[in-house]
């Protein structure tokens, strides 16, 4: 299995809408790479333009060491699941399977094997004589990736295969994914939005929002470090709350709320605390007055929403300008607490955070201070 | 939509009252067809006298041998199918390959190209008609088959109208047709034609029924006999006969049942073709 | 970008989105531009010749054109042309609105009454022409033995000047009804029953909903009707051609026929090119002015 390399690639289209902008991504060889990013922030594209359905405006793409800039689509030996699964609604299951193979002139014997094959390890064997208009989404899903995988291509491109799925399959999906993974290691890139596929599904992720990498990382690194303002409104949910701060004389204040940071010079701060972070105070340690609104119990645990004494520092996922505007003098904040300690709503309880869970960026360039 | 209220509870009178609308219609319609029927079964006496005869005395099928041999009939029918078949599998083609490009492929000088051939749409057929036959002329086709269909082999309807079609079709499927491996005439006749059937039936029925009626073109280009499709031969065998009404209605008859089977046939796909032509 | 392994300009040129759409559009591009556009170009280069068709031509200038002012018969043939326009249009179009209406209903028999209406759109106006003289035949036809029957005098029809084109009105409208009746028929599906449905409970009467909200929504069927029978009717042709060849007394001489006459069988080549380019100037007149008027009368529903 090869890397797949992206140097410094971009791509505007005709307009002058830049959707991929400079961007530098290796994929390692057999890796599974997450790209992550709302709608509209290009990782689409970057996709599209690996597999050969877009041309780079400039840049370089690499498979092994091979530039497939000028290469099509057809000669690239990838595979792709499209978020709608593409199948060919005129042929049959079997037929959609063999497509591919039949396109390369594989033997018929080889082009049976491999289709019983694939049939067999996505459970699609009885399944073979139906068009795609007689399937369930969760068994059209499997047939699209039955149809990439038959190729026993050199990447598999997925982009959002598991949205059009209703949530129970798309846990199972999941897991059957990681599974199909590891036993197969082919080099893998995976488009999507969704937080929790990003976290789990992924040896690593990449963050991109406005054509750029935001952070590029192993999942839990992204989480537990975000590089920047953006990566961490962006990675968790719910979103890390972002509150306005100032350090002064070594201490770094957001309202009421305050941390001893000796090491910092003066200025403005963004404070970012995590929902699951928020703790009921123990007395020791920094803490806020938290005055709870709505209280949504999720089973497991408590999602509430409630404000807090200081401004807000709005997630750059309300747009960039938003970022730096005074807030309102109380700030919306999100905590997830533990069933057993429901607050009533309307009343006020006091949270604590551990000095080590709390992120601080620059309030000007948005990124990570250490 | 339906405009029909629920049914009243005193009623005028003991059917709908469309039926006082639509009854005389549907007879001022369809009595011309059933008098050409009837007019062909009977003797060239009863056949111009006056009153009418409405019931023949038998049934005189030998109106249609002798108008059969009355002028060559059998070489209308070649002469039409060819005309006919040629020209729908002409369309068919050279449209599919065409509006696939003006649907998909961003080459160059496409929009330009396509305008000019919309453009050609506004012009009528009678502008053309001197200069085509002076061209049909150069290639030395007029008074031949061939010279009746090679004009009409790829119309800018039939570009303007696959294309619109095509361009609905999920272009997804495309691509993963090129991912795995397919070329682009490949997409074309895998992918995008199987799933484009009820364009090229609406295409094919409408370029069937248009060349099966000519009249003018064969008119103009065609001077013999054995070559002149039916249309045109009606119109012979008109000039020859014109007193002969049960031959002429024998003649008309065999010259439509070929379109009319078709249309009963395929009733839906008539209609259908008929309003996308209008919808569009 | 230095790279080495860049195929060859001509492989690339050969693999490129430009050489593939050229190459599909290439065949239709070369028949649409010697039977479509150049026929466009060297018709109006014609008509500036004295052109027999056969021997060579020379030019004249707008000799031709001048004539044509000049040529009662050709304004005759103009006016004939749009007294039939002027009738056929309206009557079509109206009646199959009113017919359409009528057969979008369930009610028993109604797919007989669709396939009557249909039928005569798939017989040909060859065919048309040629039952429609002896129906109209002064003395032993159809329509007079019904005229005799009720007690009204008998009427020369095709061979009357005063009637044939009124005649050939009937047989054309009778050939055409059933496609302006299909389209009216697919327009009325579109019509979205909770409008309807909202205007009965605004109060609004079985016509007044017809009329406020039906005929309005028709808007565009009825746009693309009235330019499509008008651009039709311009062409008259083969039912003339078939029925009274122009006569009697030039009275159902239309500009196509006139146009046929003068180039095929006068052979004035030049001149037959001058009456079709006005013929064509006057379609592109009709169907640009009907789609200005549409543009700011008719309401699309999207």
């Amino acid at each position: 299995m090869p890397r797949v390399c992206l140097e410094q690639v971009s791509k505007s289209f005709t307009g002058g809408t830049v959707a991929v902008d400079e961007l530098s991504l290796e994929i390692a060889d057999g890796e599974f790479m997450i790209l992550v990013g709302s709608s509209g922030c290009g990782k689409t594209t970057a996709l599209r333009m690996v597999a050969g359905l877009e041309k780079p405006t400039s840049g370089a793409i690499r498979i092994g060491e091979r530039v497939v800039n000028d290469v099509s689509a057809r000669d690239r030996d990838i595979a792709m699941v499209f978020q709608n699964y593409a199948l060919y609604p005129h042929m049959t299951v079997a037929r959609n399977l063999a497509y591919p193979l039949r396109q390369r002139r594989m033997p018929r014997r080889e082009i049976d094997r491999r289709v019983r094959e694939v049939a067999e390890m996505l459970s699609l064997e009885e399944l073979l004589k139906r068009r795609p208009a007689q399937l369930s989404g969760g068994q059209r899903q499997r047939v699209a990736m039955g149809r990439a995988l038959v190729r026993e291509p050199e990447v598999f491109l997925l982009d959002e295969p598991l949205s059009n799925l209703d949530a129970k399959l798309r846990i199972q999906m999941r897991a059957e994914l990681k599974r199909l993974h590891a036993r197969l290691g082919i080099t893998t890139i995976y488009v999507t939005h969704d937080q929790v596929e990003a976290m789990t599904l992924g040896d690593r992720l990449a963050v991109i929002s406005d054509g750029k990498l935001q952070q590029l990382g192993d999942p839990q690194e992204v989480y537990d470090h975000p590089a920047n303002v953006f990566v961490a409104g962006f990675i968790g949910s719910p979103p890390m709350n972002l509150l306005r701060g100032r350090a002064v004389d070594g201490r770094v204040a957001a309202g009421d709320f305050v941390i001893e940071r000796p090491d910092l010079p003066d200025g403005e701060l963004i404070v970012g605390i995590r929902p699951e972070a928020l703790t009921p105070a123990d007395g020791a340690g920094p803490s806020l007055d938290f005055d709870v609104a709505v209280v949504e119990p999720l089973g497991n645990e408590l999602i509430v929403h409630g404000s807090v004494n200081a401004d807000i520092a709005s997630s750059p996922e309300a747009g960039e300008a938003a970022l730096l505007t005074r807030g309102a003098a109380r700030a919306e904040v999100v905590a997830c607490l533990s069933p057993r300690e429901r607050p009533a709503e309307g009343s006020t309880i006091r949270l604590g955070v551990d000095p080590a869970e709390v992120h601080l960026f620059d309030a000007d360039t948005g990124l990570a201070i250490r | 939509m339906v405009l029909d209220a629920p049914p009243e509870k005193r009623r005028r009178l003991p059917f709908s009252p469309w039926h006082l609308l639509l009854a005389p219609v549907a007879a001022i319609m369809i009595v011309p067809l059933i008098w050409m029927a009837v007019l062909s079964l009977e003797t060239k006496t009863e056949a111009s006298s006056f009153p009418p005869v409405f019931l023949p005395s038998g049934l005189h099928f030998s109106n249609y041998s002798s108008a059969w041999h009355a002028v060559p009939f059998g070489d209308f029918f070649l002469n039409s199918a060819a005309y006919s078949l040629a020209t729908v599998a002409g369309n068919l083609l050279f449209c599919s390959l065409a509006a696939y490009a003006f649907a998909r492929i961003r080459f160059f000088g496409r929009n330009v190209l396509f305008v000019v051939l919309l453009a050609t749409l506004m012009v009528p057929f009678q502008v053309l008609l001197i200069p085509t036959f002076l061209i049909v002329k150069k290639l030395g086709m007029v008074d031949s088959v061939g010279g009746l269909i090679v004009p009409n082999l790829c119309t800018a309807f039939g570009i303007f109208m696959l294309r619109q079609f095509f361009r609905t079709l999920p272009i997804e499927l495309e691509e993963a047709a090129r991912l795995d491996g397919t070329s682009r005439l490949g997409i074309l006749f895998k992918i995008v034609l199987p799933l484009s059937l009820p364009a090229l039936a609406t295409l094919a029925i409408i370029q069937f029924m248009w060349s099966w009626n000519d009249f003018l073109w064969p008119l103009i280009i065609i001077n013999t006999d054995t070559h002149a499709p039916l249309q045109l031969g009606l119109s012979t065998l008109q000039g020859s006969h014109n007193t002969e009404w049960n031959l002429l209605m024998a003649g008309t008859v065999m010259s439509q049942i070929p379109m009319l089977a078709v249309f009963l046939l395929a009733q839906r796909w008539f209609i259908r073709s008929i309003a996308f032509t209008g919808i569009k | 970008m230095a790279d080495r392994h860049r195929p060859p300009a001509i492989k690339r040129l050969i693999g490129s989105e430009h050489f593939a759409g050229w190459a599909f559009v290439a065949p239709a591009v070369i028949l649409i531009a010697i039977f479509f556009l150049i026929p466009i170009g060297w018709s109006l280069l014609i008509s500036l010749q004295a052109n027999n068709l056969i021997a060579p031509a020379h030019y004249v200038g707008l000799a031709n054109y001048k004539a044509l002012t000049k040529d009662p018969a050709f304004r005759s043939a103009i006016g004939h042309t749009l007294l039939y326009t002027v009738i056929f249009v309206p009557v079509s179009v109206g009646g199959a609105l009113a017919l359409a209406v009528a057969l979008n209903r369930k009610i028993r028999g109604i797919r007989f009454y669709r396939l009557a209406v249909f039928v005569p759109l798939v017989t040909s106006t060859v065919a048309t022409g040629l039952v429609f003289l002896w129906l109209l035949d002064p003395t032993f036809g159809f329509v007079n033995y019904l005229l005799h029957a009720v007690g009204l005098p008998q009427q020369q029809f095709l061979q009357d000047p005063n009637e044939a084109l009124y005649c050939i009105v009937a047989m054309t409208v009778w050939g055409w009804l059933g496609f302006d009746v299909i389209v009216y028929l697919a327009a009325l599906q579109g019509v979205p029953e909770e409008l309807l449905e909202a205007a009965e409970i605004d109060g609004a009467s079985k016509w007044s909903r017809f009329r406020s909200i039906v005929v309005p929504l028709l808007g565009p069927a009825t746009l693309f009707l009235v330019v499509w029978s008008t651009i039709n009717a311009l062409q008259l042709f083969d039912e003339i051609y078939v029925t009274t060849r122009g006569g009697p007394l030039g009275s159902t001489t239309v500009i196509v026929y006139y146009l046929y006459q003068q180039a095929f069988q006068f052979f004035n080549g030049g001149y037959g090119s001058a009456i079709a380019y006005v013929l064509f100037l006057a379609i592109l007149v009709v169907t640009l002015v009907q789609l200005w008027v549409g543009r700011r009368r008719v309401y699309y529903t999207s």
